[in-house]
């Protein structure tokens, strides 16, 4: 295959195992990701089960369709990455590069939507720990639980900053046609991290706004 | 560009890849669904743990499909998966023990004003709450 041997490192013999290397090393790094994650899902789990009125008080006071609405957005952009993808398996770097700008622009609509809801919080005073200055919810449970909200989704979001420059960096070299249908694994691994930042929401939604 | 024929070896897809399209396609709208269903159901009364088992229940088939189809576990092969599956089992130990360790304390280990601890009357909200 001589046209692969552009895109093949040295130190590896054949370009099989660098994408599988390449794979498997991403998904060590996502694991990790969860697992950072993870942490403050079960901070959110002790204190929910410490606060159960508080959290339920609070978690009802949220706009529950923004939300909703931004679940929607995420899993679209999830989808419009998939098809860049899928594009980029078939040597065709412009429609990787529309669709992850799609992506992006969904993306932003998330953080749009996000920033209203953020506006609100700082309004209502509803912040974390010393800096709630809400009446909705009595107790420490209240303050408690903005603090995990703001953490958890806080986080979330500069995944998604992230994730945002990732597709960025990528479509536009994938428009410049440096990926090929034989490789594009960089297509591949931005995709994953997108994934990913989908996949974290997906539990972000129900935990903090429907429960 | 890749026919299909040419067996690439950095291929991972084994399918055609039209069938590729329309597997994302369907499992876009079943999120879709999923997402729309348990927003619907959170509004319907359903009896105590039941909404959260629920909630969580949608939120793992949803991730299950995003991981199997888009991330591309369902075709490719066992390290990537065992990968994943490892970091699920480290979740299920980190959530599941830390919960376990607070829902077994005794009634004097819980902070004031939780739920089952003693009643703490010392106990004063933050000076910024509200006046009264």
């Amino acid at each position: 295959m001589p046209a692969n041997t552009t895109y093949l490192a040295h130190h590896f013999e054949s370009l099989e195992k660098q994408t599988y290397a390449a794979r498997l090393g991403m998904w060590l790094f996502l694991a990790t990701e969860v697992l950072l994650f993870t942490a403050l899902f079960a901070g959110y789990g002790v204190y929910r089960y410490l606060y159960p009125e508080a959290f339920r008080e609070a978690s009802r006071g949220l706009e529950t369709w923004i939300g909703f609405v931004n679940t929607l957005v995420l899993v679209t952009s999830s989808f419009t990455v998939a098809m860049g993808l899928e594009r980029a398996t078939r040597g065709d770097g412009r429609g990787t590069r529309l669709l992850f700008g799609l992506s992006i622009l969904l993306a932003l609509a998330f953080l749009g939507l996000k920033a209203v809801e953020y506006t609100h919080h700082f309004h209502a005073g509803e912040l974390p720990g010393r800096y709630y200055a809400s009446d909705a919810v009595q107790g420490p449970g209240g303050p408690i639980f903005f603090a995990l909200y703001f953490l958890i989704t806080g986080l979330h979001a500069i995944h998604v900053v992230i994730g945002m420059t990732v597709l960025a960096v990528i479509g536009w070299r994938a428009g410049r046609g440096a990926y090929a249908a034989e490789y594009h694994v960089p297509v591949e691994l931005g995709a994953l991290y997108w994934h990913l930042v989908d996949l974290i929401w997906i539990f972000v939604f129900p935990l903090i706004y429907l429960v | 560009m890749a026919a299909h024929g040419n067996a690439s070896t950095v291929e991972h897809h084994g399918a055609p890849h039209h069938s590729h399209v329309s597997r994302y396609v369907a499992v876009w709208i079943v999120l879709l669904v999923l997402t729309v269903s348990t927003w619907a159901l959170a509004k319907v009364h359903l009896p105590g743990p039941l909404h959260v088992l629920v909630a969580l229940a949608i939120a793992i088939a949803k991730g299950a499909l995003v991981a199997l189809f888009f991330m591309h576990l369902y075709d490719q092969q066992g390290a990537n998966r065992l990968v994943f599956v490892t970091s699920l089992v480290f979740v299920a130990l980190l959530v599941g023990l830390t919960l376990s360790d607070y829902a077994t304390r005794y009634p004097l280990s819980k902070p004031p004003g939780s739920e089952g601890a003693l009643p703490a009357p010392d106990y004063a909200p933050p000076p910024t709450s509200r006046t009264h």
